[in-house]
């Protein structure tokens, strides 16, 4: 199918979603997002501009068209330096460089200025021929000199050859970024789905044209950025024989590139309003990593509560003891502490049965040591490895679901399972805490009341707790009045806070919000 | 075969007097040996058959000049070829494809000997007419041999195996210098017939040492044609060295009043052309320093500054590198300039009874004199040369050359009109121009070497 583009004298879109690495060319959680927002908004026009690595990553468009997107345009970073020219020496222009120096100062030292005038200085150079030009970068002595300098200020590292091409790497796709700044779609306002390059695009954009921009954070992309950079095996580290083992700083070519993505970040938070993210905490990590507190919101996700809210009569007379972990069978789930609890909750009730479901595909060795492990404690017809399931399939059938995952956001299986009137026992990562109790956890002091069970959907445990994961599901299984209250409390909650409609109200006011009286970004280009 | 490099450094490494004098004379054996060889086996027979036969000095008189115009011209065009091919070699040599640089260098001689054969009939068939027919049939077959030889002489050479050109120079010139005189009293033929008859044997000499010790994977082939346009330039870079280096004797041999008519089309100009030869011989101790810079240090050094780019290493350490590097080309400088300084000054003192003891006329003696520092400057803008082609600044290189060819030319008209006592000077200034441009271009480059290493390579 043929997406269409828009010209720069067309009406502009109303929004235009910067998306970087998910819809509509990759599947997932936010890709599934973004087609709720596009397709729960029928009446707003979109624009998308796409960023990806290189385009042989992708297969392509993975999405229907809906009726209201209204303009696709593809970029891929990695691929940014096969249209530069060939190179030449020359001196380049020193005040451009000293406006990149500035704003590389305040990378240094954040806090100490306001990042909008020098990232706006510098937006106005990028990109240009004899000012910032990809070619300037490249080829000019005042860019060497710059390289030099700051090699010879901060780098740690023995190997100006690795520091040289990991500056050239991380600064290659800003100059794209600058020229799909410059010619954007005309459009009333743009909301980017993350920070990092598409957050950047934004705030270049912001700065060039001076139109509304919003950002949305699921994950926390320099929180992520970092734990792939840390891993990243393509970073040599320089390991003396002897300091083996002792040493635990990280080598200073990653925290190059974790401050590259923080000092993006940075000003991608300043130049952006509002920013929402899913839940409490992630605004907390938000606010910690520069964005102004005064600018941030909290939007959680929704859900169709409509798909599931038929289902509450039937799990209301549940009997069976069953319990469900929905989701994939990967280390990041946890799921071997899901089946030591269930050894727990099998020998206090026999009869319970626990249920893993979700597809095993994409780490089959866990998954296999998941299935040994519970062969290994006699769990054989306890512990049920169900595949993929439909989840409305599976919610009807049980009476407690569990999340023993490390890491999450905000796991809208936890609210589809509240939905459906079962009670929820989470491991405290992401939103769940919210989810559960209501209110963001407090942070721990002498006056901290312990979270009021009445007011609770379930129950939250710690990460890779079987004990306590088994304490929870125990009790929510044999107090019967504790299972009514949690259930009770899980429908009002996502009734009243979870719901699609309400979210995408809440984002229809913003966009309202943000493009009242605001002068829409008419033709592309200057 | 060791490379040449290493075996200096061997005898340097001795660490005594006589160790360092065996180096530099190997150096200079191996550096100047072919070429030194070929001027004074030549002057030997000029000499030589001029005592035993004083009546036909016009013939041998012939013979020299017949000779210059080969040795000039298939110089001028082998030049062409000279310096692509040389870096055509270093660059397989470094890829270790050893295999295809014979059938390119057979490749190359075939369209070498077509394009010898085709200038040769045709300046023959337009210019000679009325000399002997066996002495044009001699002049083309030399000419055809000595373009061979020199290109065969750049392969062996860019295999640094320079002891074998040695030998096979040696036993080439010793079969001409007794052919010609076993052959002298018939008289301009005989002599010629001598010379090319002893430039056949140096040549397939040449030949069997290419094809017994370098293999090639094909008979022929013609890569070259594929070198990209910065390559190419090496082609004119090769013209305009060597027509700026016979340009001046060109300009002298063809101006009236400096010359004389010898056979047929061509012209000489005794008071020029003597001093000129004998002074090149002069030139060997600068050789040898040079060699020995080139061969040992700057080329190890060069080799560190890179791998200190490649592997990874600090900055500062890169710069120490590259500091180590331009002391050696400093070092060199300064070496040419003290050890062929102190030949020159020495020459200078006993060039009028050199001359003297020669039997030549004491005219002689101020060219001589300009001749001698005009080729002690040669050997430095060789050297300026060489550095350039290792720093791949092939640009830079042509223009020089075309500089010394263009200022050779102007200069050298204006010392004819000038007048006798400026003779000479045009050679001597425009080797001096184009090398003091050099040191200063190369001072240049050196400091924005890192700069280019790192900022001008191309996007892969």
């Amino acid at each position: 199918m043929k997406w269409p583009t828009l010209k720069p004298n067309d009406t502009p879109a109303d929004v235009t979603l910067l998306l970087e690495g998910t819809y509509p060319m990759v599947r997932g959680g936010v890709a599934s997002w973004v087609e709720q927002m596009i397709r729960g908004m029928p009446d707003r026009r979109f624009a998308i501009v796409f960023m990806g690595g290189s385009e042989s990553a992708y297969d392509g468009i993975l999405y229907d068209k809906p009726d209201n997107v209204v303009h696709l345009e593809c970029h891929y970073l990695m691929d940014a330096g096969q249209n530069v020219d060939e190179p030449r020496q020359f001196e380049g222009n020193r005040k451009a460089f000293a406006a990149s120096d500035s704003l590389h100062q305040y990378f240094k030292e954040p806090g100490a200025s306001d990042p909008n005038k020098q990232l706006c200085e510098v937006a106005q150079l990028l990109g240009k021929k004899g000012n910032l030009a990809h070619e300037d970068f490249l080829y000019s002595r005042q860019a060497w000199e710059q390289i030099v300098e700051y090699y010879r200020k901060y780098c740690t590292d023995p190997s100006f050859l690795d520091y040289f091409w990991s500056v050239r790497n991380m600064h290659s796709p800003l100059f794209l970024l600058a020229k799909i700044a410059r010619n954007l779609p005309p459009s009333r306002c743009l909301h980017s789905i993350s920070t990092g390059y598409a957050g950047f695009l934004g705030a270049l954009a912001r700065h060039l044209h001076d139109i509304p921009f919003i950002v949305t954070e699921h994950g926390i992309y320099t929180k992520e950025r970092q734990i792939d950079l840390t891993e990243a095996e393509w970073i040599k580290t320089y390991d003396d024989v002897l300091t083996h083992g002792f040493r635990h700083d990280v080598s200073y070519i990653r925290r190059l590139w974790i401050r590259f993505f923080d000092g993006i970040g940075r000003l991608t938070y300043s130049a952006a309003n509002p920013i929402t993210t899913l839940y409490e905490g992630n605004r907390e990590r938000q606010i910690i990593d520069g964005a102004p507190a005064e600018h941030t919101r909290v939007i959680p996700n929704g859900i169709r509560v409509d798909r599931f809210a038929p289902l509450r009569n039937q799990t209301f007379d549940n009997t069976a003891p069953v319990i469900a972990l929905i989701g994939r069978v990967a280390p990041i789930k946890e799921i071997k502490t899901f089946v030591r609890a269930m050894r727990i909750v099998a020998t206090r009730l026999p009869g319970a049965q626990g249920w893993i479901v979700g597809p095993e595909a994409e780490d089959p060795e866990y998954a296999q040591e998941c299935r040994d492990l519970a062969e290994q404690l006699d769990l054989n017809g306890t512990v049920q490895f169900r595949g993929f399931q439909k989840t409305e399939d599976v919610l009807s059938q049980i009476r407690v679901a569990t999340l023993t995952s490390i890491s999450e956001a905000q796991p809208l299986v936890a609210l589809e399972a509240m939905a459906a009137g079962i009670p929820v026992v989470c491991t405290d990562v992401g939103s769940c805490y919210e989810i559960v109790h209501g209110h963001a956890k407090e942070h721990l002091t002498s006056l901290t009341t312990p979270p009021d069970p009445a007011n609770a959907a379930g129950r939250i445990v710690p990460i890779a707790d079987p004990g306590a994961t088994a304490a929870a599901i125990l009790e929510l299984l044999m107090d019967r009045p504790a299972w009514e209250s949690a259930r009770a409390v899980g429908i009002a909650r996502v009734d009243a806070q979870y719901s699609e409609s309400l979210m995408l109200e809440r984002y229809e006011h913003l966009y309202t919000e943000v493009t009242d009286g605001s002068r829409p970004l008419a033709a592309a280009g200057e | 075969m060791a490379g040449i490099g290493f075996e200096l450094r061997k005898l340097l490494r001795k660490d005594s007097y006589f160790g360092l004098l065996r180096a530099y004379g190997y150096a200079g054996i191996i550096s100047s040996g072919p070429w030194v060889l070929s001027i004074l086996v030549i002057m030997a027979i000029g000499l030589l058959a001029l005592g035993l036969l004083p009546d036909r000095s016009d013939q041998i008189w012939q013979f020299l000049v017949s000779v210059t115009y080969l040795v000039a011209a298939s110089l001028c065009l082998s030049g062409l070829a000279q310096l692509i091919f040389t870096r055509f070699v270093a660059d397989r040599l470094f890829e270790k494809k050893q295999g295809i640089i014979l059938p390119n260098l057979i490749g190359l001689l075939t369209v070498m000997n077509l394009l010898a054969a085709g200038i040769g009939l045709t300046v023959l068939l337009t210019l000679f007419g009325g000399t002997p027919l066996l002495y044009q049939v001699e002049m083309f077959v030399g000419f055809v041999l000595l373009t061979n030889i020199w290109c065969i002489t750049v392969f062996i050479t860019g295999m640094k195996a320079y002891r074998q050109v040695l030998w096979a120079f040696f036993i080439g010139y010793s079969v001409t210098f007794v052919l010609g005189m076993a052959l002298r009293r018939y008289d301009l033929e005989g002599l010629l017939g001598g010379f090319v008859i002893g430039q056949g044997i140096l040549c397939y000499i040449l030949l069997f040492l290419v094809l017994r010790y370098y293999p090639g994977d094909r008979i022929a082939a013609f890569d070259l044609r594929r070198a990209n346009l910065t390559f190419r330039s090496l082609i004119f870079t090769g013209l305009f060295y060597n027509l700026g280096i016979w340009a001046d004797k060109f300009l002298f041999w063809y101006n009236p009043a400096t010359s004389e008519h010898v056979i047929g089309p061509l012209r000489a100009s005794p008071i020029y052309d003597f001093p000129i030869f004998l002074a090149y011989l002069s030139i060997v101790p600068g050789m040898a320093v040079f060699l020995i810079r080139m061969e040992t240090d700057f080329s190890e050094r060069y080799d560190a500054y890179y791998n200190a780019v490649r592997d990874g290493d600090t900055l500062s350490h890169i710069e120490l590198r590259l500091d180590r590097m331009v002391e050696t080309v400093r070092q060199g400088v300064y070496d040419i300039f003290k050890i062929q300084g102190i030949t020159v000054v020495a020459l200078l003192l006993v060039a009028p009874s050199l001359i003297d003891w020669l039997g030549f006329s004491p005219y002689y003696v101020p060219l001589f004199n300009i001749d001698i520092v005009a080729v002690g400057i040669q050997v430095l803008f060789m050297a300026i040369l060489n550095v350039l082609f290792y720093l791949d600044k092939l640009k830079i290189a042509l223009l020089l050359c075309l500089l010394f060819f263009v200022s050779n030319v102007l200069l050298t008209l204006l010392s004819m009109y000038l007048g006798a006592i400026f003779y000479g000077y045009g050679f001597a200034l425009s080797l001096m121009i184009s090398s003091l441009v050099g040191l200063a271009v190369l001072d240049r480059e050196f400091q924005q070497l890192t700069y280019q290493t790192f900022m001008l390579q191309r996007q892969s």
